[in-house]
């Protein structure tokens, strides 16, 4: 049994965001049924907001209640005894979390996924002020993620969706329809969507983005990006 | 002392979050057995009903409850409830070796830290609350109830699961937050 270690700063991490999951995805992240994909952008928007985080820890309550419901299976007459003698070996040495070495992420993003740190190195400009990086999130099911640059002052390319798009501020903010997206906001759209949101002045801003399925985009620029994105 | 040591492991068998607290504690093994034969069986319907082949479904039973005995100083049953922290082992098991995936790694996760003490009515009241919360799950309107299971049992995300349904997806979304609106006033804030 290790020592406590000294309780961390959480405060610096609970920034106050506008827009958050909606239940629907809050469902499908503790369920486990949400793809890796959107989980990831998901993941990032938790890590910087204790409120969802309470709430995934509400649905996994649920979880935890059907777990009781569901019957039992009866496992190997053994498997008691098996669990018994492994936990009697020495601790098995737990394996490091994330490999020594790894790209840190930049330090004016909000805190992201090692995968997704890593990714930044990839980046590839696509036209003026814009840049992008797909994340390899290995799902194989059509579903990608990938990170967007775009300059102050520009517009996002416009598309439309054929399926739910995540979008997640890491740095900068862009208005869509008149509504703000700061850094850890959070914005969810669907089929019915279409848009084409605009970066607030001042700074670049740098996106998450998660599609499980492929975008319509209806621009050049859109165009450009899908191209050298593979999207 | 043997009998008060009996009576003990009698009245904690019901009250897994005390047994996890026991095995965090002091490494109790008889405590370990009492939430291996209670859990076990269920983790593994949990991974047949995902689709799990049956010897997988067995191995990832015994995976979660080993890590119920390695990890059990990271629970804190101010936070969840025994079951639902044991879900959660399960869930992302599942994940990592059905699907290969494994869920995001920070270099620094707030939800990854040792748990303080447990306050001494902590747990009593983890218990109680999650027996609410079963008979709220019991309560909910079957549309409503439908849609829950559909996503923890089936793997379903909620586009998933309008597509199957022939529902719209605002028609899914509401449904679900419906559902979770009930049941949060039952569990409070888990934050």
């Amino acid at each position: 049994m290790s020592p406590a270690p000294a309780p961390t700063d959480n405060d610096k991490k609970t920034m106050t965001l506008s827009h958050h999951l909606s239940d629907a995805l809050i469902v499908d992240y503790a369920s486990g049924s949400m793809g890796r994909a959107q989980s990831l952008v998901v993941a990032t928007h938790l890590h910087a907001c204790a409120a969802c985080r309470g709430r995934v820890a509400q649905a996994e309550a649920v979880g935890g209640a059907l777990l009781e419901e569901i019957a039992s299976t009866p496992l190997a007459p053994d498997a008691l005894d098996r669990a018994l003698a492994r936990i009697e070996r020495p601790r098995e040495a737990a394996a490091p979390e994330a490999a020594a070495g790894h790209a840190r992420q930049p330090a004016d993003w909000i805190s992201v996924p090692v995968e997704v740190a890593e990714a930044a190195a990839r980046r590839r400009w696509v036209a003026p002020g814009v840049w992008v990086a797909p994340v390899d999130v290995g799902s194989g099911d059509g579903a990608l993620t990938y990170l967007l640059r775009v300059g102050q002052g520009m517009r996002m390319p416009q598309h439309t969706h054929a399926g739910c798009e995540l979008t997640l501020v890491l740095k900068g903010a862009f208005d869509d329809a008149g509504v703000r997206f700061g850094p850890g906001d959070i914005s969810e759209a669907d089929d019915a969507v279409e848009h084409s949101p605009v970066i607030a002045a001042g700074q670049e801003c740098v996106c998450l983005v998660a599609c499980d399925n492929r975008l319509i985009v209806k621009d050049w620029l859109g165009r450009v990006v899908q191209a050298y994105a593979g999207i | 002392m043997g009998g008060v040591s009996e009576v003990m492991t009698q009245t904690r068998a019901d009250d897994p979050a005390a047994l996890i607290v026991a095995v965090a504690t002091r490494g109790d093994r008889d405590a370990f057995a009492l939430l291996f034969e209670h859990f076990a069986p269920r983790v593994k319907s949990y991974m047949l009903r995902l689709g799990a082949p049956p010897e997988t479904a067995e191995e990832l039973a015994q995976e979660c409850l080993l890590t119920v005995w390695r990890k059990a100083t990271l629970f804190d049953p101010a936070r969840a409830g025994a079951s639902t922290w044991i879900f959660a082992i399960a869930r992302n098991l599942r994940i990592d070796a059905v699907r290969r995936q494994r869920r995001p790694r920070f270099e620094d996760d707030p939800t990854d830290e040792p748990a303080p003490e447990p306050p001494a009515d902590a747990i009593a009241f983890a218990a109680e609350r999650d027996v609410r919360l079963r008979e709220a799950m019991r309560e909910l309107p079957p549309d409503q109830a439908e849609v829950i299971r559909r996503s923890f049992f089936q793997d379903k995300a909620h586009s998933e699961i309008a597509r199957e349904l022939s529902l719209p997806l605002g028609t899914v979304k509401s449904r679900l937050r419906l559902a979770l609106a009930r049941l949060r006033g039952l569990v409070g804030d888990l934050a």
